[in-house]
C-alpha cells in the first residue's frame, strides 16, 4: 500500500487531508523518487521493514520517528551507503539497481550527514569544490596537463562557491579549516557543499542537531530558498518544530514501517501516532 | 602420517611459546588499546639478557626467570617514559606505531651492539627424549610447554577470579568508567605492562631455546608470528590469542613437514592475510568490531 | 676520500630515495597512513630493473650462475619501465588489501607483516630471485656505448641521469598535488565517507595512488640497482622501510619540499654522513648500529618535537586564484555571526 500525498489515507484511524499544496508556481510533477517495499535487514536486526512512498518535487519532505525508527538507514538506503534486502529504489522513474554511495550521487542525489561531514583538514572553500562533481582536474591526465586545463573551470567553481558563502555570511572563512569553524558554520558549509553540486534530491540527515536557535533560523531560511528555486528534499529530523514549519508532508516511521503521513498538525492530531511515537 | 602427528606435536611446543608472547600482546592491546610493536625487539633483548646470564654460569631457568622480571620492569617503564607521553600529547595510534617502530630500532640495534650479528645458543641439558605413540618431544619441550600451559592457566585465573583481573577486563572495556568506579587505571595500566612484558620476556627465552641457535634478528621473524596468533584469534582476547597460536604454531610446523622448512614463516603469512581478508576481526570476538578497528 | 665518488654516492642516494619517499607521501596523502610495506614496490623495482638487464638464467649474461625465475636482455630505458609496470602492479595489489577500512594502527601493522613475509618469499625459494645472496653483475644502463666506460665520469653521468629523473618526477607530483584531484586524494583522507557522498569512487581513488605510488618506488629501485649494481635481500630489510617513512615523517607529510628536506637528513646526513665520523674502535658493524639508533631516537625527537613535519602540509589558499571582491562582511547574509 503505497503512501501517495496525492490520495488521502487512513492510518489508524487517522485521516490525512488531501494535499493540494504547490510551491511558488513550481507544478507538482510525477515523483523524483518512489521507494517501493524496501527491506533492510543485518545480522538479525530489521531496520526498515516493507517501507513504500514516493516523494513530491520541489517540497521538503519530513521524516520523522522516534530513535531506532530506522530513518537514517531508510536514508542511507537512498543514498546508496546501503544496500536493500528487498524492495526498490526508482529515481526520476529509474531504478537504482546497483546502489554505490558515489554512484548514487552521480545520479544526481546528495546528502549531508549527522555527524562530521566536513573535510576538517580542508579550507571552507575546498569543501566547497569538493561539492563539485565532473571537474577536469581530477582525473590524472587533466591534473598533469595543470593549470592551463583545468583553471578556468576550478576559477568559476571558486566564484560560485563564494557567492553562496556570501549569502550565508561565510566568506570571511574562506580560507580557514574546516576544522577550526564552529558546530553550526560547519553544517551549513556542508549544505552549501551539497547545493553546489546541482542536486536534483537533497537528503538532509538531522540537520539540526546540535545547533543553536539562530543558526537554525538561518539554516531554514536558506532551506526555503532552496525549496523555492525548486529543489526536491528529504529532511530526517528530531526537531518537530522546524519540521513543522519547513515541511508540508511528513512521513512518520516506527520500528522500521511508516505509520503515518501527512502536515505535523495531522500527525500530531492522532493519537495512535503519538502513541507510536512515544512507545518507540 | 605419524610424521603429521609428529609434527603437530611439535607444533604444540611452538604453539606454546608463541601463546606466551601472543597472549601478553594481545592483553597490553585489550587494556591499553596500544599495539605495542617493540615487543619482538624486547623479546629478543630478553633472549640475549638470558643468554649473557647463561654464559655465566647460571641455569638457563633462573635466566629465563630474570630475563622475564628485566622485561617486565623494562616495559612499565617504556610506557610511563615514551607511550604515555606520547598519548597524552594526542597523538594518534597510528602515531604511536611509529613511536613503537623507532623504539624497535633502537633497542634492536642497541642489542645488536653490545652482542653482534652473529647466532648464539644457550647452554642446558635438553633432556632425554619422551615418544608418547608418533609423538616425539624432549625434556626441555615438555616444560617449555609446561610452563606455557602453566602462564596460560595463571593469566586466566588472574583474569577470571582475582578482583584486579577484574579490574584489568573493566578498563579494558570502558576505562572511563572503570576509572569512575574507583579503579586505578595507572595501577591497572602499569600491571598490564608488567604482565605483558614479563610473558614476552618468559617467550623471548624460551623461543630462544626452541631454535636452539638464535641472533639479534629474531625479534623481528617472531613479531610476525605474535602478530597473526594474535590477529587471528581476535585481537584484545587473550584466549583468542591462545587459539591463534595454537593454529600458527601446527600450521607452521606442518607446512615445514609438507612442503618446506623455509616456508614455515610464510604459512603465517597466508593465515594472516587470508584471515585480513575474510575476517579481519579475527577467529573469536575480541575487541575489533567496538573499538573501530575493523569494518 | 675520493670526493668525486662519494658526493656521486649522496647524490643517487637522496635523490632515489627522494622518488620513493615521495611515492610513499602519495600514498599517505589519501589515506592517511603511511604503507609500511613500501619497500617491497622498491625491491621489486630494483628485481625487475635487474632481471630485465641481467638476461635470462640460462643465457650468457649470467656469468655467475645465479639463479632467477626469467630475464632478458633489454636496452635501457626499458628495464626502468617495465619496473615502473612491475611496481604498479604490486601497488595494486596491496592496494586492494588497504581497501578493508582498518583502524590506522591496525592496518600499519599489517602492512609491515606483508613487507616482513615478502622477505621470507625471497629468502626461502632460492630459485625465485637467488634468495639470500641476491642477484649481483647487474650491468648499468647505457654503459656499453659512448665514451663512458664506467669510474667518476660514468659515476657523474649517472647522477646527473638520477637528478633528471628526480626533477621530471617532482614535477609529476607537483602538477598532481596541487589539482583538483590531490585535493579529492585529501579529501578522501580526511573523511572518506563524505567523499563517497560526493560522487567520488573511493575505492577507485586508492587503487590508483597505490598504482603510482608502487611505480615510483619501483623506480627508486630501478636507478638504484643501476648503480649499485646488486640487489640482495639485505638492501631492504624492515628497517631500511623505516628509513623511507622516517624521511616522511621528520620532513613533513603532504609536502613535496618537507619530504625533500627529510629524504636529505635521512638519507644525506645520517646515512651518509656517518661515514665521516672515525671508526668507533675499529668496528664498522658497530658504526651501522649507531646509525639506526640515531634514526630510531631522531623520529622519536621528531614525533614529540614537531609531529607535523619541518615543513607541514600547505594550507592552500585558493581564494587567491580569483580576483578579490568587495568582500560582504554581513550584508545581505542569510545569517549573522556574532
Amino acid at each position: 500500500m503505497a503512501l501517495d500525498p496525492a490520495q488521502p489515507t487512513s492510518v489508524a484511524g487517522f485521516r490525512q487531508r488531501p494535499d493540494a499544496v504547490e510551491s511558488s508556481g513550481v507544478p507538482a510533477g510525477p515523483p523524483i523518487l518512489e521507494v517501493a517495499a524496501l527491506g533492510v535487514t543485518f545480522g538479525g536486526v530489521r531496520p526498515v521493514v516493507d517501507v513504500s512512498f514516493s516523494v513530491k518535487r520541489a517540497a521538503i519532505t519530513g521524516l520523522i520517528g522516534p530513535n531506532g525508527a530506522g530513518k537514517s538507514t531508510l536514508l542511507n538506503v537512498i543514498a546508496g551507503a546501503v544496500r536493500p534486502s528487498a524492495g526498490s529504489v526508482a529515481f526520476e522513474g529509474k531504478r537504482i539497481t546497483r546502489p554505490s554511495a558515489h554512484a548514487v550521487a552521480r545520479l544526481g542525489i546528495t546528502r549531508t550527514f549527522q555527524l562530521s561531514g566536513e573535510f576538517g583538514g580542508l579550507t571552507v572553500l575546498e569543501n566547497m569544490l569538493m561539492g563539485a562533481r565532473a571537474q577536469r582536474g581530477e582525473s590524472v591526465i587533466g591534473a598533469l596537463l595543470g593549470r592551463r586545463y583545468w583553471g578556468a573551470q576550478e576559477r568559476a567553481l571558486i566564484t560560485r562557491a563564494k557567492e553562496l558563502l556570501e549569502e550565508c555570511g561565510l566568506v570571511s572563512k574562506l580560507d580557514d579549516y574546516a576544522r577550526d569553524l564552529s558546530g553550526g558554520q560547519r553544517r551549513i558549509v556542508e549544505i552549501l557543499r551539497a547545493t553546489m553540486a546541482d542536486p536534483k534530491l537533497l537528503l538532509l540527515d538531522e540537520p539540526f542537531a546540535g545547533i543553536n536557535k539562530s543558526t537554525a533560523r538561518g539554516i531554514e531560511t536558506y532551506l526555503a530558498t532552496l525549496r523555492a528555486r525548486g529543489m526536491t528534499m528529504i529532511m530526517v529530523e528530531h526537531e518537530l518544530a522546524s519540521v513543522d514549519r519547513m515541511c508540508e508532508d511528513v512521513l512518520v516511521m516506527a520500528r522500521g514501517s511508516v505509520i503515518g503521513r501527512g502536515t505535523m498538525r495531522d500527525l500530531r492530531g492522532s493519537r495512535d501516532i503519538r502513541q507510536a511515537y512515544l512507545a518507540g | 602420517m605419524s610424521l603429521v602427528i609428529e609434527a603437530a606435536g611439535f607444533g604444540v611446543v611452538t604453539a606454546g611459546v608463541v601463546a606466551l608472547a601472543a597472549v601478553g600482546f594481545t592483553l597490553q592491546f585489550a587494556i591499553t588499546n596500544i599495539f605495542n610493536v617493540a615487543v619482538g625487539s624486547q623479546l629478543t633483548l630478553a633472549a640475549f639478557i638470558a643468554y649473557a646470564l647463561n654464559r655465566t654460569g647460571v641455569s638457563i631457568w633462573y635466566a629465563m626467570i630474570a630475563a622475564g622480571l628485566f622485561t617486565g620492569v623494562t616495559s612499565v617503564l617504556l610506557n610511563r617514559m615514551i607511550f604515555q607521553p606520547f598519548l597524552r600529547r594526542g597523538t594518534s595510534f597510528f602515531g604511536l606505531v611509529v613511536v613503537g617502530i623507532a623504539l624497535l630500532l633502537i633497542i634492536q640495534f642497541s642489542s645488536q651492539a653490545i652482542w653482534g650479528a652473529s647466532f648464539v645458543s644457550y647452554q642446558f641439558n635438553a633432556g632425554g627424549v619422551f615418544k608418547w605413540g608418533p609423538l616425539l618431544l624432549n625434556r626441555t619441550s615438555l616444560i617449555l610447554l609446561g610452563i606455557a600451559a602453566g602462564t596460560m592457566v595463571a593469566v586466566h585465573l588472574l583474569l577470571t577470579y582475582t578482583r584486579f583481573g577484574k579490574s584489568m577486563r573493566a578498563t579494558a572495556a570502558d576505562p572511563e568508567l572503570a576509572s569512575s568506579c574507583g579503579i586505578r587505571i595507572q595501577l591497572v595500566t602499569d600491571a598490564t605492562w608488567f604482565l605483558a612484558g614479563m610473558l614476552s620476556g618468559l617467550g623471548g627465552v624460551a623461543f630462544g631455546m626452541t631454535l636452539g641457535a638464535f641472533s639479534v634478528s629474531m625479534g623481528s621473524t617472531f613479531l610476525v608470528i605474535i602478530v597473526a596468533a594474535a590477529i587471528l584469534g581476535g585481537v584484545g582476547q587473550a584466549y583468542g590469542a591462545m587459539l591463534g597460536a595454537l593454529v600458527v604454531g601446527i600450521a607452521t610446523e606442518e607446512t615445514s613437514l609438507l612442503v618446506s622448512s623455509a616456508y614455515s614463516q610464510v604459512a603465517a603469512f597466508i593465515i594472516l592475510i587470508l584471515v585480513l581478508v575474510v575476517r579481519p576481526e579475527g577467529i573469536l570476538p575480541g575487541v575489533a568490531r567496538y573499538r573501530g578497528i575493523a569494518t | 676520500m675520493n670526493w668525486g665518488f662519494f658526493a656521486t654516492t649522496v647524490i643517487i642516494y637522496v635523490v632515489t630515495s627522494l622518488i620513493a619517499a615521495w611515492g610513499l607521501d602519495l600514498q599517505f596523502g589519501s589515506t592517511g597512513v603511511l604503507n609500511f610495506s613500501f619497500i617491497i614496490f622498491v625491491a621489486a623495482g630494483a628485481y625487475t630493473a635487474a632481471i630485465l638487464t641481467l638476461g635470462s638464467p640460462s643465457g650468457p649474461g649470467n656469468v655467475a650462475q645465479q639463479q632467477y625465475f626469467a630475464g632478458a636482455t633489454l636496452p635501457f630505458p626499458l628495464p626502468w619501465i617495465g619496473a615502473m609496470v612491475v611496481g604498479g602492479i604490486l601497488g595494486l595489489l596491496v592496494g586492494l588489501v588497504a581497501l578493508k577500512r582498518l583502524r590506522g594502527d591496525y592496518e600499519a601493522i599489517v602492512m609491515l607483516v606483508v613487507s616482513l613475509m615478502a622477505l621470507y618469499i625471497v629468502l626461502s625459494d632460492v630459485g625465485f630471485l637467488n634468495g639470500a645472496s641476491g642477484l649481483a653483475l647487474i650491468p648499468s644502463p647505457l654503459q656499453s656505448g659512448g665514451n663512458l666506460t664506467g669510474g667518476t665520469g660514468y659515476g657523474w653521468f649517472y647522477s646527473g641521469l638520477t637528478v633528471v629523473v628526480g626533477v621530471i618526477v617532482g614535477f609529476v607530483m607537483h602538477r598532481l598535488m596541487e589539482s583538483p584531484l590531490g585535493r579529492a586524494l585529501r579529501a578522501v583522507r580526511e573523511n572518506e565517507r563524505a567523499a563517497e557522498a560526493m560522487g567520488r569512487n573511493t575505492a577507485a581513488l586508492r587503487l590508483l595512488v597505490f598504482a603510482l605510488g608502487g611505480s615510483l618506488g619501483a623506480l627508486s629501485g630501478a636507478i638504484l640497482v643501476g648503480f649499485i649494481n646488486a640487489w640482495s635481500p639485505g638492501a631492504w630489510g624492515f628497517a631500511e622501510t623505516f628509513l623511507l617513512f622516517a624521511a616522511v615523517i621528520v620532513g613533513g607529510q603532504g609536502n613535496l619540499v618537507g619530504v625533500a628536506v627529510g629524504a636529505f637528513i635521512i638519507f644525506g646526513l645520517i646515512i651518509q654522513g656517518v661515514l665521516f665520523l672515525p671508526q668507533i674502535g675499529g668496528d664498522s658493524a658497530l658504526t651501522e648500529c649507531l646509525q639506526w639508533i640515531t634514526a630510531g631516537l631522531l623520529i622519536l625527537l621528531s614525533m614529540w618535537l614537531r609531529p607535523q613535519g619541518i615543513i607541514p602540509e600547505r594550507r592552500r589558499r585558493l581564494s587567491r586564484w580569483i580576483a578579490p571582491a568587495r568582500r560582504k562582511r554581513n550584508g545581505s547574509g542569510l545569517l549573522r555571526w556574532r
